[in-house]
């Protein structure tokens, strides 16, 4: 309560009250269900001080955001960078078997758009094969994905780089 | 662009002094650098407006986006060095001013026809660009968030995507493009605010994956964003994407309620299409609601999409459950063991199905924001594996009514009643933005937040009076359910008239606030109650400073006709005076920016009797 009352007092004089961190207020949300990347203090830090410190981010997933990418290249480049930033959605939509992070994860993967809703099938079925514990890293995950699309007809083609 | 033109004289003759004829194989001719001077695009890639006191200031505050020493206020120098600089050598590399800045090489190139130019690789630039790959723009406005000095007022960002994004529904691979005060070290929140008010703060652009853009807002925040698809070209958004370039680690000077974020992206807008014009809509207050509203205008918008936040996907999935399927919820999200209990396996299996997505979504809104709990992480797990097992139908969340659809943010009011048989008339101005009252459509529920309100009354024999000076006033009533206890609080400051000796209205200064609980009553009701506290100071009190406890209770009903309140409040004071008011308020909407209010208040202090006050106000919504 206090927090917010502080927060909400400097919205009276905050000049700059239409801020927005420039870099994001860190990457990542902290709150993930798979082990990732955490920032939730600086998140807070950022929205009631609307900044952030350190370098302003200019573009280029691979490079200079705020995202640790931890070598995860070898993994097969943009799949893995991508889903080491929303492993908390595609896990849902996997679930489900439907979903945005879901057909991102797939176009990423290079699935053609008329194999998408078969991906999307299959992995649903295979839901418990791909995120095996609550503590799947992305790299677990990325492999358990191929692990799976080696197995269908369909979606083999996608799988054999890796 | 009307402003820029108006001084051109003065760049006529800043011209002649300082400039400095490039080499080159045919040169341009003066009078033709000076047109290209003056061009309106050549000025906005320069961010230059007319100073203050005539010629020309560039909204840039960086010496590296100038070649030429007198680039900040003179576009004129600035163009010549550049022309120079292209032509310098190849080896540069990098550094080569036709890497640095690509959207003035371009258009140069392209209005002299330099055909001469070196060839510098620009390898950085290149690939930069390749991995962007513009091709359609989408301005992002999430909603206000009340939470946030930051984001009281909305915010508005660029949403850069490549060329199949759209068609795939991929929009987490794209860039969002975001303007925001950049601070450096760890200030403490004081200096902040004082640095933010002064313009301390320098204003960067960022350019960061779209994804986490939403997990900010959606997630974290939980506010409702909203995606306006714009009609711009590849080749508009390309161009736009190139001179972003220009601006990587350029600071600009950042202010409040001018040169903001959504002002910003105006401009990179008029940029994206010459001649564009929407900048000059807004020499005072660039709010971004209204800044979306003149995009909307100028008819850059192609499609809107609506993108609920996680909290409202939660309501929406708990709406339909019975308390018993609620408590479900809650069960779930706290131990996943009963999930194969005998009395949850009895309950029909599409039942079942929402129930267990409504706790996931519980347990993941109330992990929000803290570190992460491996025990809460293994719950969300097996609700994730019952999911799987049985899916839910997809949720349908149906899309509130458009922001920019609602009333606009700066209100006149003119008022008519009595106080105690005088009559009086009440001229008022609120510069921002929305009461609890105003008409409800395009606005976060239970919010409201007033900036700057100025109240003069009239009363009869033509005696003036500042009635009110209110520097802020915000709340955030935001109703209890079964599944979330959210806190309700307000905070307030200004001058305003008070019940003082001989039923005089005595002017206090103030400042006050509280919190407590909202609860959804009806549909269309809503009931509040808060515990507050005020400090004041009163030219009728003995300590420079009086302090008070008190309440504030009320109900918020909206009707046919608008929408009515009645309210109570008290503050009782250290030394003695008590001080109660009842009030009731109707609003009847007349159009979008058009309404009419009645309200009645009764006033009871121990200085004074009962005083009442009956008062008929029109509203109108401008700008």
């Amino acid at each position: 309560m206090k927090r917010i009352l502080i927060g909400s007092l400097l919205a009276l004089t905050s000049a700059a009250a239409f801020a927005e961190a420039p870099g994001g207020p860190s990457c990542g949300w902290g709150n993930m269900l798979f082990k990732g990347q955490s920032g939730f203090g600086s998140h807070f830090v950022a929205s009631i001080t609307n900044g952030t410190s350190g370098n302003a981010t200019f573009g280029m997933t691979s490079g200079t955001n705020g995202c640790s990418t931890k070598g995860t290249l070898t993994y097969g480049g943009k799949p893995m960078l991508v889903l080491g930033s929303i492993m908390d959605e595609l896990s849902e939509d996997m679930a489900k078997g439907e979903g945005e992070a879901l057909t991102t994860y797939a176009v990423a993967l290079g699935v053609k758009p008329e194999d998408r809703a078969h991906f999307a099938q299959v992995t649903h079925q295979h839901f418990s094969d791909i995120f095996t514990s609550a503590s799947a890293t992305d790299a677990e995950v990325h492999a358990a994905t191929l692990a799976v699309m080696k197995q269908d007809a369909r979606l083999a083609q996608y799988a054999s780089e890796a | 662009m009307r402003k820029r033109f108006a001084s051109r004289p003065v760049l006529g003759l800043s011209l002649a002094l300082c400039l400095s004829l490039p080499a080159l194989a045919a040169s341009p001719s003066p009078a033709r650098l000076q047109q290209l001077a003056n061009d309106p695009y050549w000025l906005a890639i320069g961010h230059y407006e007319t100073g203050k006191l005539g010629g020309w200031r560039s909204y840039v505050d960086d010496d590296d986006f100038f070649l030429s020493p007198d680039g900040p206020h003179d576009p004129a120098a600035e163009l010549s060095a550049t022309l120079t600089a292209l032509y310098r050598p190849v080896n540069l590399g990098d550094k080569h001013p036709q890497c640095v800045f690509p959207a003035r090489t371009r258009w140069l190139r392209d209005q002299l026809q330099l055909n001469d130019l070196p060839q510098p690789a620009c390898g950085e630039f290149t690939t930069w660009y390749r991995d962007i790959a513009p091709h359609s723009s989408v301005l992002i406005f999430p909603a206000a968030y009340l939470n946030s000095p930051s984001s009281m007022f909305g915010h508005t960002l660029l949403r850069i995507d490549q060329a199949d994004i759209d068609q795939n529904g991929t929009a987490l691979l794209s860039y969002a493009l975001n303007f925001g005060a950049f601070i450096e070290g760890s200030d403490n929140s004081i200096l902040y605010a004082w640095k933010g008010l002064m313009g301390g703060y320098p204003g960067l652009f960022a350019l960061l994956p779209y994804r986490e853009k939403l997990s900010e807002y959606s997630r974290l925040e939980n506010r409702d964003l909203w995606e306006y698809r714009l009609n711009l070209t590849p080749e508009e958004t390309g161009r736009m994407v190139e001179h972003v370039w220009e601006l990587k680690q350029i600071q600009f000077d950042y202010y409040f309620f001018d040169e903001n974020c959504s002002y910003r992206l105006l401009e990179l807008l008029e940029i994206a299409r010459p001649g564009l014009e929407l900048t000059d809509d807004f020499p005072i207050t660039a709010i971004p609601v209204d800044t979306v509203r003149a995009i909307k205008d100028a008819g850059l918008v192609e499609r809107i999409d609506y993108r609920p936040s996680r909290e409202r996907e939660l309501l929406e999935r708990a709406k339909p459950l019975s308390d018993n399927e609620l408590q479900w919820v809650k069960t779930l999200a706290a131990d996943t063991q009963p999930l194969q209990s005998a009395e949850f396996q009895a309950l029909p299996a599409e039942r079942r199905a929402l129930v267990q997505d409504g706790a996931y979504r519980l347990l993941r809104y109330q992990a929000n924001g803290q570190e992460r709990d491996p025990a809460a992480a293994q719950r969300s797990y097996q609700l994730l594996r019952a999911i799987n097992q049985n899916p839910p139908t997809t949720l349908d969340v149906e899309r509130p009514k458009l922001p920019e659809d609602g009333h606009d943010s700066r209100t006149w009011q003119l008022g008519v009643g009595s106080r105690d048989d005088r009559a009086f008339a009440e001229y008022g101005l609120r510069m921002a933005y929305h009461d609890l009252n105003d008409n409800l459509a395009g606005f976060p529920l239970g919010a409201q937040i007033e900036i700057l309100g100025l109240k003069l009354r009239q009363y009869e024999n033509n005696h003036w009076q500042l009635q009110e000076l209110d520097f802020a006033t915000i709340r955030s009533l935001t109703p209890r359910s079964q599944l979330l206890q959210p806190l309700s609080w307000q905070v307030a400051g200004g001058f305003e008239r008070v019940p003082g000796k001989d039923g005089d209205e005595t002017l206090v200064a103030h400042l006050n606030g509280g919190a407590g609980a909202s609860w959804q009553l009806t549909d269309s009701t809503l009931a509040f109650a808060m515990a507050t506290g005020r400090v004041e100071h009163n030219s009728d009190f003995a300590p420079y400073l009086a302090t008070a406890g008190g309440f504030n209770t009320g109900l918020l009903w909206h009707n046919a006709l608008g929408t009515a309140s009645v309210e109570g409040a008290g503050d009782y004071f250290l030394n003695g005076e008590v001080r109660r008011r009842l009030s009731l308020n109707q609003q009847w909407q007349l159009g979008q920016n058009l309404g009419l209010r009645l309200s009645a208040l009764r006033e009871f202090s121990h200085l004074t009797g009962p005083e009442n006050e009956v008062m008929l106000q029109l509203k109108w919504y401008h700008y």
